[in-house]
């Protein structure tokens, strides 16, 4: 199944044709996001404020990275779901739209980094100073995850 | 109120804020900056709120984390403020009357009072309660109410373009 | 003083409530199934952030006038498909074809409007399944029956 009929198959589906022809479900839907986004955004900026060892020096990297990550995976789960719905909505546009695909090549780059080079990253700080490579880590991760807000932003404004 | 009326059309027909109704460029980076600054305003609240609540964090004592966290809000505040102010000038008129705009000023103002009840009455014997897993009654009321009211600003905010 | 006062604000409060319907959404705005194609002289032009607007006098065949409002997206969005605001001028006869709004008041989407002179403008987004749609950002209908 291509790419595109499988964008053509969302918007088929029961979740597409009730995103379409709901006069409220859009609206709706896009306010948990942007909830989704408050809350994604506070967890990132806590632990990488972190890793540069701007905020909450004394306290453990680790114990801040795991419980953050909570509320960051959860939080991220919200997003994508909504996402999803919100792409149901009008899929063929997110097709063709190129600020779509940045939106979604930065948003598995963010992902991938932080499962693995910030994971490290924060495992190294433990308790102590942030070094050259953690705060390196910190500042790709937040740049990341900045840019997959601003493509998303774009989506509608292109 | 005729004065308020009065000065949101005034806002409204001045050539800056017509430059930026009509822009190409300017109210739509101004606007993304808008929305992206909840990241730093709610977000950064919404930690210290969760972590009263006794759901993360709990190693962290509570005056602590707000010492940390709080100046990052602030910023976010300042950025949204000064962002939101200048949509609001390019769009007062429409603002005026519109019944999301309205709202959202309202919560604003309910959530600003509850942060300072907070901060001149419970938060002033932190030094009582800060270390516990989860803080006491009253400031998880406040946390509750504090994030309800967040997120209704965020929802009222986006409820604008529906009126 | 007062009532000119009163004037200005109730011509900026109607300017304001005319779109009264969820934005930001073509689907729930808009219905698919209920193309439009209107001929009309422009009454007003509203270039603004975050929707553009321009107003129509459309006559049926009994002489009958009909204003209609005409959404597009953001100034920004239409300037990158090569359409200004001095494109449009109050008093030019134009034909819009678009979609009508699912609430079925006398609005609807800007997709393609053709100017006194002949140009047409481009008011929609690659993929949004109008005719023509192929995906460019031209939404070019096919060699036969465009240019009307």
């Amino acid at each position: 199944m291509s790419l595109y009929s499988w964008f053509m198959a969302l918007a088929r589906s029961p979740l597409g044709h009730a995103m379409q022809t709901s006069r409220w479900g859009f609206a709706v839907v896009e306010m948990v996001h942007l909830l989704g986004l408050a809350l994604l955004g506070g967890s990132v900026l806590i632990v990488d404020l972190r890793l540069l060892g701007v905020i909450l020096k004394g306290e453990s990297a680790i114990t801040l990275g795991r419980d953050a990550s909570r509320l960051l995976m959860g939080s991220l789960t919200v997003m994508v779901l909504s996402g999803i719905a919100l792409l149901s909505e009008e899929s063929g546009k997110c097709y063709y739209s190129p600020a779509f695909r940045w939106k979604m090549a930065l948003l598995a780059a963010a992902v991938v980094f932080y499962f693995t080079l910030h994971r490290q990253a924060l495992l190294r700080v433990q308790s102590g100073k942030p070094t050259f490579w953690p705060r390196i880590a910190a500042v790709v991760s937040l740049l990341l995850w900045l840019s997959v807000g601003v493509a998303g932003r774009a989506i509608g404004l292109l | 109120m005729l004065f308020l009326q009065h000065f949101c059309e005034m806002l409204y027909q001045s050539s800056f804020g017509t430059m930026l109704r009509e822009s190409n460029y300017a109210f739509s980076v101004i606007e993304s900056v808008h929305v992206l600054s909840i990241t730093l305003l709610v977000g950064t609240i919404a930690v210290l709120d969760l972590r009263m609540l006794g759901l993360i964090l709990r190693p962290i004592s509570v005056s602590s984390l707000a010492r940390s966290v709080l100046p990052l809000s602030w910023s976010g505040f300042a950025v949204s403020v000064a962002s939101g102010f200048l949509l609001f000038w390019a769009e007062a008129a429409k603002m005026y009357v519109n019944p999301g705009f309205r709202t959202k000023m309202v919560l604003l103002v309910l959530a600003g009072f509850n942060a300072l009840v907070f901060h001149t009455t419970i938060y002033r014997r932190a030094q009582e309660w800060e270390r516990q897993h989860i803080s006491p009654l009253r400031a998880r009321v406040t946390a509750l109410a504090s994030l309800a009211l967040w997120g209704g600003v965020i929802i009222a905010g986006r409820a604008i373009a529906y009126f | 003083m007062k009532a000119r006062l009163a004037l200005a604000v109730a011509l900026a409060v109607s300017g304001a409530s005319v779109p009264a319907y969820a934005h930001h959404s073509f689907a729930a705005e808009f219905d698919i199934n209920k193309p439009v194609r209107l001929m009309g002289k422009v009454t007003r032009i509203e270039w603004t952030n975050p929707h553009t607007y321009f107003y129509i006098d459309v006559a049926d065949a009994s002489g009958k006038i009909t204003d209609w409002a005409i959404e597009g997206p953001s100034p920004g969005a239409l300037s990158r498909r090569a359409w200004q605001k001095r494109d449009l001028k109050v008093g030019d006869t134009v034909v819009v074809e678009g979609y009508r709004a699912r609430n079925g008041e006398n609005t609807a989407n800007g997709r393609r409007v053709t100017l006194p002179d002949g140009r047409r403008l481009y008011g929609g987004s690659p993929g949004d399944g109008g005719p023509g749609d192929d995906g460019t950002d031209q939404g070019n209908l096919p060699a036969t029956g465009a240019n009307k």
